[in-house]
């Protein structure tokens, strides 16, 4: 007999928009179930820049979405701290960039109600000396950067917390219809096959790029595209605030400090099928050499990553053009009920990571008019686990750690000061899991060695605390070192090579990982 | 600036040979060039990746199936790799080579044939194979299989016995055969400890954490006739705390190499130096090339960074040990070019431009992976048409193209082969 579970509310999607529906609604008093075929924040959540907007990037072009981020910004930063590093930003305007585009900048901010102020060039250039000291103008605005895999677990913990159910590595293979309506579905476990099924009064599709295939299960048609944003991480942190060239939005043109890298982002072309997207070695390229109209000598840098993203563009006719640029940022809640005349499912499409409470409220609100529940959302003053002092993280705050940590708890990871306590205390809370989970969790093999340390390591540990048998060590560690490759093999020269020659030499060479038995 | 003018501003020395790079080929060169009685001063960037190897031999391990008797396995393995630096050595250089530097290194005991690869268990718990072995990694050869204790210490973080020891129980070394292995863990000696092998290996030159250990270890042994532990045992004072440990135990124990920092390395490395300056020669570190002097088709002279200024050595011939990719001896930039930064020389074995670099699966032999020098038979780097670049420079070691030494498992056989065979054309050239 198949295993069966009731709830209130079938969350589909475990981005940030899911976790944060899953959060809210459980915040109301629903029971909650969050399901999604992969770790949470494993699709477009994960793949993002990691930039907190404030609104500024679509001031003059997309007031809406300017306004929104702007009003979210503020919120996070209350609800949120400990996910957030308070870099603040800059709009600089390049000897390249349209001086005449900053003025219409700052109006269409104080618009929007965007804080921009204008800094003296002398001022950005004592506190970014790495930028191009051709600037002519500078603005400051409240950017900031956000850690999506932690805001998101921070988000399931809330939901938890309230009483729902967590189910990574559950994809939803049918969607159940009785009459009218969506009643539940089917789920199926990626690892172990089992399937469950899910009884639900309502179920919400948040699958971001993916909702167009799990509207299709219900019958419904959801036009979402992808549009695939190319990032490269920098092993260092070049700039201290978030950097955005002040111009029409382009590529290339926002570098984020994220902890110890920083990111460049991004493209935005449009792509078939989301699982299949890879950065090509030409787009890098061309990413890097954006990267040099703001930071002169940014080709000489060392490029640590690369990867790719697909933004759910939800477009309400399918457009045909290969630019997506131009499709808006902005969100849409879809209820099937009015559209297609299938009941108790609603489709939230579109939207950023910045706006994903707001969307998450926007559609509990919804689901709860529909159900007849008379709650209110809670989002905007219920600080997030881990948050409750709201303070914000900093980029000392792993060493202030390291630190305090008893001489006998080693480093794993070096790079990103992961001990083994750490590991181990995060295996713990979530049976089951891998090494690329952990990465996820602890940024485990995330740093300038890309695991060729840590990993083995960490492998061995994970066995002998009994959470992995002998074979599962093994595949674990090979497909840490495909999935690894696969971020660093458009990166071959210079003093990346050099590390993945390094890499190999301890992985293939001293480990020989290559002739392990199965 | 005027270069003469420059010149007279830097501190100036002489010698027959500048051997450049610290590694394995390096030193190999400049001992042999030192016993043939040259004035040799090694001048190198760092020091050189000695400290990244395990310490063992490897002469040719995979071709690409594992490969049980290098020296049968050479020939084919040349006719398929024309471009490989074998083919150049051929098998008579590399016994001579392996001879001479088994020789060179005695008091480190080597031990192996050039006709059998020895099977030696990583430490993930696979077996890998490898010709020469330093004596403390001599009862380590499982090609036989045979019952063993995998002994490790609670929090070396680079070394799990429970692991190694469950995957050799399922390694296969030979049909019919197999490996009972079980796992023991000692405690860390002394107050605890940050979990580095290094920190560990001096703990253990201590008698009296020594002691400690010992006792614990007596309580784990059981039948199997021998012991792996980490490669720990020991720094400078190997010799005692290895053998004291097998005298505890009752029976041989092997060392089984970890991630680098490598201890064996450490202590080759610190050998292979001490050998040289025995010989009379000079090692420099921190001491990267900045420029050569050329004149009549030959390098005259190598200009080191020092400080407080540069020094200029003069010099009769230069042997480039330099290494590949992983040791800076090759650079590759973004557009795909792949440059010899130190002095400039044409490489060989580059990925045509349009054509991938490296592959998808990141166990698959990469185009980019055998880029490097070509040289002569006297092992002189030569152009895209065969000319020598110079007439008194040499090359040896990773920096040869044709190789793919960490899959192949031919590192140290190359670099020792190349780098006596360099030295050796040097010799018979100064007469």
């Amino acid at each position: 007999m198949m295993k069966a579970v009731e709830t209130d509310l079938l969350v589909i999607g475990g981005g940030a928009t899911g976790a944060g529906v899953a959060w809210d609604a459980a915040s109301r008093g629903l029971q909650v179930v969050l399901a999604d075929r992969g770790d949470l924040a494993t699709g477009t959540t994960g793949r993002f820049h990691g930039l907190l907007h404030s609104g500024a990037r679509y001031a003059v072009k997309d007031p809406r979405s300017a306004r929104e981020c702007a009003a979210e910004n503020r919120i996070l930063r209350a609800v949120a701290a400990d996910c957030i590093e308070d870099t603040g930003g800059l709009f600089v305007s390049t000897p390249a960039d349209d001086a005449a585009y900053a003025d219409g900048f700052v109006a269409a901010c104080q618009q929007a109600g965007v804080a921009a102020t204008e800094v003296p060039v002398t001022e950005v250039l004592r506190a970014e000396p790495h930028l191009c000291p051709g600037i002519t103008r500078a603005f400051a605005v409240p950017d900031a950067t956000i850690d999506a895999w932690k805001t998101v677990w921070a988000c399931a913990r809330a939901a938890a917390a309230h009483g729902a159910a967590i189910l990574p590595y559950q994809e939803v293979v049918r969607l159940m219809v009785e009459g009218d309506a969506v009643c539940g579905a089917v789920l199926r476990h990626a690892r172990s096959g089992e399937e469950i099924t899910v009884r639900a009064r309502y179920v919400v599709n948040a699958a971001g790029a993916w909702a167009g295939r799990v509207a299709r299960l219900a019958g419904c048609d959801v036009a979402v595209v992808a549009g695939k944003g190319v990032m490269v991480a920098m092993n260092h942190r070049l700039v201290n605030a978030v950097v955005n060239r002040c111009a029409m939005p382009g590529d290339g043109d926002i570098l984020v400090p994220v902890r110890t890298v920083s990111v460049i982002g991004t493209t935005d072309a449009r792509v078939e099928d989301p699982d299949r997207v890879q950065a090509s070695a030409d787009e890098v390229r061309a990413m890097l050499a954006a990267g040099e109209s703001f930071i002169p000598g940014f080709t000489q840098h060392r490029a640590l990553r690369v990867w790719a993203g697909v933004r759910p563009l939800f477009a309400a006719t399918s457009p045909t053009s290969a630019e997506t640029r131009d499709l808006s940022r902005g969100h849409t809640v879809i209820d099937h009920a009015a559209r297609e005349g299938v009941g108790r499912f609603i489709t939230i499409a579109g939207g950023k990571f910045t706006t994903f409470r707001l969307m998450a409220e926007e559609t509990v609100d919804a689901v709860c008019a529909d159900l007849g529940v008379r709650a209110e959302c809670r989002t905007a003053a219920e600080t997030l686990p881990d948050s409750e002092e709201r303070h914000y993280y900093w980029i000392g705050a792993r060493q202030a750690q390291a630190e305090a940590r008893p001489v006998d708890d080693p480093l794993v990871c070096e790079c990103e000061l992961v001990s083994r306590q750490d590991l181990l205390v995060a295996a713990a809370r979530r049976p089951g899991l891998d090494l690329d989970d952990l990465r996820r969790a602890l940024r485990l093999g995330m740093g300038p060695c890309q695991g060729g340390f840590c990993m083995a390591r960490a492998t061995g540990l994970l066995h002998e605390a009994g959470h992995l048998d002998r074979a599962a060590a093994n595949a674990a560690l090979r497909d840490f070192v495909e999935e690894r490759w696969r971020g660093i093999q458009a990166l071959a020269w210079g003093d990346q090579l050099r590390q993945m020659r390094l890499d190999a030499w301890i992985l293939l060479g001293v480990l020989d990982l290559e002739h392990l038995p199965e | 600036m005027d270069p003469s003018a420059r010149m007279a501003g830097n501190d100036r020395a002489a010698a027959d040979v500048v051997v450049i790079g610290a590694g394995t080929a390096g030193l190999v060169a400049a001992i042999r060039l030192s016993q043939g009685g040259l004035r040799v001063r090694v001048v190198a960037a760092g020091h050189g990746c000695l400290v990244l190897a395990p310490g063992v031999i490897d002469v040719l391990g995979y071709a690409p199936e594992r490969v049980a008797d290098p020296a049968r396995a050479l020939a084919p393995f040349v006719a398929a790799h024309p471009d490989h630096p074998y083919a150049r050595v051929g098998p008579d250089g590399l016994d001579r080579a392996l001879a001479w530097f088994r020789e060179t290194v005695a008091p480190l005991g080597y031990v192996g044939a050039l006709r059998h690869n020895r099977l030696l268990l990583t430490a993930l718990g696979g077996l890998r194979p490898s010709c020469l072995v330093p004596q403390t990694m001599a009862a380590g050869d499982l090609s036989q299989g045979g019952p063993v204790l995998v002994v490790g210490f609670h929090g070396l973080r680079d070394f799990s016995p429970a692991l190694v020891a469950a995957n050799l129980c399922a390694v296969v070394p030979a049909p019919g055969t197999g490996v009972a292995a079980r796992a023991a863990t000692l405690e860390w000696p002394g107050p605890s400890g940050d979990g580095r092998p290094l920190t560990l290996a001096r703990r253990l030159e201590d008698r009296s954490l020594r002691a400690a250990v010992g006792r614990d270890l007596r309580t784990v042994l059981g039948d199997e006739p021998r012991v792996g532990m980490p490669a720990v045992l020991g720094v400078d004072r190997w010799q005692e705390v290895w053998e004291e440990m097998q005298l505890v135990a009752g029976r041989p124990i092997f060392e089984i190499p970890l991630v680098p920092p490598s201890i064996p390395g450490l202590r080759l490395f610190d050998l292979l130096r001490r050998v040289l300056r025995a010989a009379g020669g000079r090692l420099q570190v921190g001491a990267p090339v900045t420029g050569v002097r050329h004149r009549n088709g030959r390098v005259e002279a190598v200009t080191v960074a020092r400080t407080p200024r540069e020094q200029v050595i003069d010099t009769r011939w230069v042997v480039l040990a330099t290494g590949g990719v992983g040791g800076g001896g090759l650079q590759v930039d973004p557009d795909g070019t792949v440059r010899e930064p130190t002095l400039g020389l044409p490489v060989h074995g580059v990925p045509v431009p349009g054509h991938p670099r490296v592959l998808p699966d990141p166990f698959a032999s990469h185009p980019l992976d055998r880029a490097g020098l070509a040289v002569d038979e006297a092992w002189r780097p030569v152009d895209r048409s065969g000319r020598v670049v110079a007439l008194n420079l040499h090359a040896a070691g990773a920096a040869l193209t044709g190789c793919e030494p960490w899959r192949e498992k031919s590192g140290e056989g190359i670099s020792i082969a190349t780098g006596y065979l360099a030295a050796s054309a040097i010799l018979e050239e100064a007469g």
